[in-house]
């Protein structure tokens, strides 16, 4: 696999793409995807002025990571949130850092901000101290100032206590004494965005706002379908064309990808001029089409990984009163940023800047300097904003393209995805096919679950998340395993713990029904982890379900559903009112909640709440991608269906938890449990038991 | 050479074929109107002209000549805290409406469109005017909030 695709593999080896300074210490630390060991200073500074800066290796896309930094860090300084500021995403200037995908921001990055910043509050008390000859219980802290108590009250600002001494101030390798969440008045509480203003006016630079003087457009020239060769190129008329600067034509070699691109002073004409250039293709025979799916995960399933086993499901089975056998089927979809990629790539005195919307800047400047056999540090990556991400943008072959065209041009180069480019050059979360046999008893609990799940592609990580049941049995096997893959994979929203919330929590929704049981009665009796009940009870609270409810089983159209789960770390739980009309579905209503520890950000965990659920309406009621003999048919907007506004349920969030339990994710529950929830309460509605994403596809007309 | 004014500065565009959305973003500078799907599908590159929302990628310069244009970077010009900002951008905020935000520029540019013709949308206006528009993110539950808010504005200003 080429570099770039590299990027999946993050999860199973995690020593990729970590310097070699720090690889010692990287495996006795449970931070597992950033660099701990540097120095405060690299964390967070104090200027002069007495401004905080923090920095991160993590990238804005939409998580409201920036917002959470800087209440972490405010927390510990005592200081209001508009006295931080947080620089993200810049190799040049931020610790390093694995990238931005699975949950690991606040988890581990803010954390270790906290940690920085309490850090540099005990520093500047100790400072004060000596400079007042006091000791440090005599002092506190107060907007930015360190205050001697007494009716004399004196106090110098951070800025003032800023010396060499604070500089070797060192965050201590174990134990930091973090503020108390009883004392938080910035953390945990309901606050707004710090960059939303950028937001609302336009002034926030992405990827595709860069643009720097002297700057050329590139038309990349594509293959028309996946594996496929060019074999002849003409650009002689192209190169004519007004506005044309030059035309890129770099063969494929061994660790070299085909490059072939106009460059133009203008967009629309290097546009232009790509549409004439002539470029012959030999497309790869045997390109498969969407219908061939299920079977070629079949025919090639492998690699197979046990992740639960306990008693023996054959003789569960034989041994129930009830057994219950289904196959459920989710297909590719797309992930479908607003924001389709974009790099622009700059070279002075053999330094070479990209700036590129990627979730993993060092790993994009690793393949860059390999790439250009150059030092890592002549390399600079920079991740302006991030219009959307959702997990695909690890991936960002544009950077290299950037870099290779700017080099070539001797000028800055921008390259941008067109919205279809977007969609047939990137990644899609994989398809997957579940099947489970259950058994019950005479009480309908359960005696027997075997899970067998398989996800196409290489990683078998990405099918193996939230494959585990979390319900009490004495026979169960859970079985995940990886398959050929006819679209290229990559990371999407929780990677396959969706789709296995899917399969599981339809699945535990037929054998209720079966057993004439209600669906939260039977996952309260087979839960044993209380955490999950934690969230079940509150979803059910905000929703008022009432296992009573006449609606329940009346297939007059309308219906309720309910599904629970859990995906790095946090717990979450979903009840969901339908109306099926026609061929539509309409949410009506979706109640839910979620415990993810302490949540920093409250608000932010609300809103990321609502955001997966309704991204997730769309994998769950549309979206599927379409393709033929390895082209995407679907590559707009147009014929793939999202969710729009009018599709809007009410949303009702509670948080639930601990706060003292340190923060787990929380922008990837949304989506985790809303398939099954809306599956389970279209059979509510109409007795139809869908077993196949998207649901709308599959649903024969209500009414 | 087609004329027209953007932001309430009076211009001579080059060429009049130049896509509109181009020419905000590359010939002037203007980089919040926003790329997304190029097709008029998805609303993020919605500028008003003359007080009409509009798709700019799919619209030349010079089929809108002698036109007003304003761009979510003219609404509320200068602005530096978000109680100088036009009470629709304003709503935005106060909601927290928004995650990536690359959408919110054309939502509210087509919000400040319909308020100005219906100053109190029903909730299937609002979802109609906005219909055309895409947020990935799933933020729609706190923009249907901030568009009804940034209308509660608008009734209390105009209440005498």
């Amino acid at each position: 696999m080429s570099a770039a695709g590299a990027g999946l593999d993050v999860y199973g080896d995690v020593t990729f793409g970590i310097p070699d300074r720090l690889r010692a210490s990287y495996r006795t630390t449970t931070y597992f995807n950033t660099a701990p060991d540097e120095p405060l200073q690299r964390w967070l500074t104090v200027g002069a002025d007495g401004r905080v800066r923090a920095f991160a290796g993590k990238v804005e896309y939409g998580q409201g990571v920036r917002s959470g930094f800087a209440m972490e860090v405010a927390a510990e300084l005592r200081l209001p949130l508009e006295a931080v500021e947080v620089t993200l995403g810049d190799t040049e200037l931020v610790p390093w850092d694995l990238g931005t995908f699975g949950s690991g921001s606040t988890a581990y990055v803010g954390l270790q901000l906290r940690r920085a910043a309490a850090t540099a509050r005990q520093a500047l008390l100790d400072l004060a101290a000596d400079r007042f000859d006091l000791p440090t219980s005599e002092l506190h802290l107060a907007d930015g100032r360190v205050v001697a108590g007494g009716d004399d009250a004196r106090s110098l600002g951070y800025g003032e206590l800023v010396s060499d001494a604070y500089r070797r101030a060192e965050i201590p390798e174990g134990e930091v004494e973090l503020t108390a969440p009883g004392e938080f008045t910035v953390l945990g509480a309901e606050r707004g965005r710090v960059d939303a203003m950028e937001r609302v006016t336009g002034a926030a630079v992405y990827s595709r706002d860069v643009l720097l003087p002297g700057l050329l457009h590139a038309a990349v020239i594509r293959p028309p379908s996946l594996g496929a060769e060019l074999t002849a190129l003409d650009a002689g008329v192209a190169a004519q064309l007004p506005g044309v600067v030059r035309v890129v034509h770099e063969p494929a070699g061994p660790g070299r990808p085909l490059l072939a691109a106009v460059l133009a002073e203008s967009d629309e004409q290097a546009l232009r001029a790509a549409d004439v250039v002539q470029a012959r293709w030999e497309e790869r025979p045997g390109q498969p089409s969407r219908w061939d799916v299920p079977g070629i995960l079949l025919d090639s399933a492998r690699d197979t990984m046990l992740m639960q086993e306990s008693g023996d499901v054959e003789a569960g089975l034989e041994a129930s009163v009830r057994t219950l056998e289904a196959t459920y089927y989710a297909p590719y979809i797309s992930i479908a940023p607003m924001e389709p990629r974009a790099a622009t790539a700059r070279w002075e005195d053999g330094r070479l800047t990209v700036w590129a919307g990627t979730q993993r800047p060092f790993g994009i400047r690793s393949e860059l300097a390999s790439y250009f056999e150059l030092p890592e540090a002549q390399v600079r990556v920079i991740a302006p904003e991030i219009g959307g991400g959702f997990g695909g943008k690890s991936i960002y072959p544009l950077a290299l393209e950037a870099a290779r065209l700017a080099r070539a041009a001797e000028r800055p180069v921008r390259v941008a995805f067109s919205r279809t480019e977007e969609t047939q050059h990137s990644t899609f979360r994989p398809a997957a096919l579940v099947s489970i046999r259950s058994g019950v008893d005479a009480e309908g609990r359960l005696v027997a679950w075997g899970y067998e799940a398989i996800h196409a592609g290489e990683r078998a990580l990405i099918g193996r998340r939230g494959s585990e049941s979390p319900y009490a049995a004495p026979h169960q096997r859970t079985v995940v395993s990886s398959a050929d893959s006819p679209l290229p994979v990559g990371s999407y929203r929780s990677l396959g713990a969706a789709v296995n919330h899917f399969a599981r929590e339809s699945h535990v929704d037929e054998i209720a029904a079966a057993a004439g049981a209600d669906p939260v009665e039977w996952r309260r009796r087979h839960l044993e982890d209380r955490r999950y009940h934690g969230v079940l009870d509150e979803a059910v609270r905000r929703f008022r379900w009432s296992p009573a409810a006449p609606a329940s089983g009346a297939r007059d159209g309308r219906g309720r559903g309910v599904a629970v789960g859990i995906d790095v770390g946090s717990y979450v739980a979903l009840c969901v009112d339908v109306e099926v009309r026609g061929q539509e579905v309409r949410v009506e209503r979706v109640s839910a909640a979620i415990d993810c520890g302490l949540a920093v950000n409250p608000d932010g965990v609300i809103n990321q709440m609502e955001g997966g659920i309704l991204q997730g309406l769309g994998g769950t009621l549309t979206e599927a991608v379409e393709f033929e003999r390895g082209v995407v048919l679907n590559p707009g907007f147009a014929r793939y269906r999202v969710p729009r506004i009018h599709n809007t349920p009410r949303v009702d969030v509670g948080i639930v938890g601990d706060p003292q339990l340190r923060s787990t994710g929380a922008g990837e529950l949304g989506i985790v449990p809303i398939a099954a929830a809306v599956a389970n309460a279209v059979y509510d509605a109409t007795g139809q038991r869908i077993r196949e994403l998207p649901l709308q596809r599959q649903l024969e007309a209500v009414g | 050479m087609p004329t027209l004014r953007v932001n309430g500065e009076q211009l001579e565009a080059a060429d009049g074929a130049r896509n509109l959305l181009s020419y905000l973003r590359f010939d002037l500078g203007l980089t919040g109107t926003k790329y997304a799907c190029g097709e008029g599908l998805c609303g993020a590159c919605t500028v008003l002209v003359d007080g009409q929302a509009l798709r700019s990628c799919m619209t030349s310069v010079g089929a809108i000549a002698g036109g007003e244009v304003t761009t979510i970077e003219g609404l509320a010009p200068g602005a530096r805290s978000p109680g100088d900002l036009h009470p629709v951008q304003q709503a935005f905020v106060e909601e927290g409406a928004m995650q990536c935000g690359y959408c919110i520029p054309g939502f509210v540019m087509s919000t400040v469109g319909l308020l100005a013709r219906e100053p109190h949308p029903t909730r299937g206006q609002v979802q109609e005017a906005l219909a055309e528009h895409i947020c990935r993110c799933g933020t729609y539950v706190r923009i249907l909030r901030a568009v009804e808010r940034a209308a509660e504005g608008a009734d209390a200003v105009s209440a005498p």
